[in-house]
């Protein structure tokens, strides 16, 4: 083959890519070259031989497993919809996104930092008092005044 | 008869149809069906099972609501294959596999060895079994880059014409021809070799 162009040019005859101008050149060619009508066999060879072969390949999972996963998506999409209440509006109030983690710090703070109570005190200056909940810990500063409960 | 076996015995416009209605066996019915068609599109394409099987699951959620948009201009596996396709499409540019390499771009833009060779033997799976063809195959479009299997496999398997593919994969028309005419050139030396292989 002389040039890439050429065969780019035979490829899409081929596939049946050309105008008739340049399908009429390119049958011309190919009445006269030798090599073009190999490449242009070859390549028609190959189309065929792979269309006709696509590989198969099945789903490893049984139709139920496989039906339940997609139900479990569509349920969980639907529910995402559900809470943002659409794609349309949640784009028309993008700013609102910005305030809810402020919203989400001030509420923590408040919530956490509570203000120091003799009755509250766990004995030490400042530390972690384990009070035998495995889902919380509770930090203590006398210099600072506070009481952390993490809640877990 | 019940219900059941309605699903099973009717063609897909009236399963498209029930599911439009929202008839979640329906819409099974059609997953069943297809299901293996989809999977395989991803799989030739995203070489791995887990992105298949992903992806593929994927595509079933975006047709269940998309089906209000599918109004029969093509079958309903075409739609579907288009989506799967573009799902794949995303997810390769996601993990920026369809970049070719630069030496590769090189090669396309000056024509490597490899493209102006003699004419391979076209015969490279003669005499052998369906199921030996199709696997030689799988096995010589995993060893092309994924941004050539994916013109190959658009252009070849989904009929798509240079426009179509060149549109939905975002280069020009030239890249598409390049990029074809690369992968069966290298299609054709890899069947070959795996004729050696065997013969040896």
């Amino acid at each position: 083959m002389k040039t890439i162009e050429l065969a780019l040019e035979l490829q899409a005859f081929v596939d049946g890519e050309l105008d008739v101008r340049r399908r009429g050149e390119v049958e011309k060619l190919l009445a006269t070259d030798a090599e073009a009508r190999a490449m242009v066999a070859e390549l028609r060879e190959l189309q065929e031989l792979v269309r006709a072969n696509e590989p198969v390949v099945l789903v490893p999972e049984t139709r139920e497993f496989y039906w339940s996963q997609v139900q479990r998506r569509i349920a969980s999409a639907e529910r995402r919809e559900e809470r943002t209440g659409g794609e349309a509006p949640i784009k028309s109030m993008q700013w609102v996104r910005w305030l809810v983690p402020a919203f989400g710090v001030a509420a923590v703070a408040v919530v956490l930092v509570v203000p120091r109570s003799s009755a509250g005190r766990l004995g030490a200056a400042s530390g972690f008092a384990d009070l035998g909940d495995p889902v919380s810990l509770t930090f203590h500063s006398d210099t600072d005044g506070i009481t952390i409960h993490w809640i877990n | 008869m019940s219900l059941k076996q309605d699903y099973s015995s009717s063609a897909d416009e009236q399963l498209v149809a029930w599911a439009k209605d929202g008839d979640s066996e329906a819409f099974e019915e059609l997953i069943h069906r297809h299901r293996d068609k989809i999977y395989a599109r991803a799989m030739i394409m995203m070489r791995n099972e887990g992105d298949a099987l992903d992806l593929s699951q994927e595509a079933w959620v975006k047709s269940w609501q998309r089906l209000r948009q599918f109004q029969g201009e093509s079958t309903f596996l075409t739609w579907m294959t288009r989506i799967i396709i573009n799902l794949c499409l995303d997810q390769l540019r996601r993990q920026k596999r369809m970049r070719a390499e630069s030496i590769e771009e090189l090669q396309e833009e000056v024509g490597g060895v490899e493209r102006l060779m003699p004419v391979e033997d076209a015969k490279p799976t003669e005499g052998l079994e369906s199921e030996e063809i199709r696997r030689r195959i799988d096995e010589a479009l995993g060893k092309l880059t994924d941004a050539h299997r994916t013109v190959l496999v658009m252009h070849e398997f989904e009929g798509l014409e240079y426009k179509e593919i060149a549109k939905r994969v975002g280069i020009s028309i030239g890249t598409v021809m390049s990029r074809l005419f690369y992968a069966r050139r290298r299609l054709a030396t890899l069947l070959q070799s795996l004729k050696r292989e065997r013969l040896e």
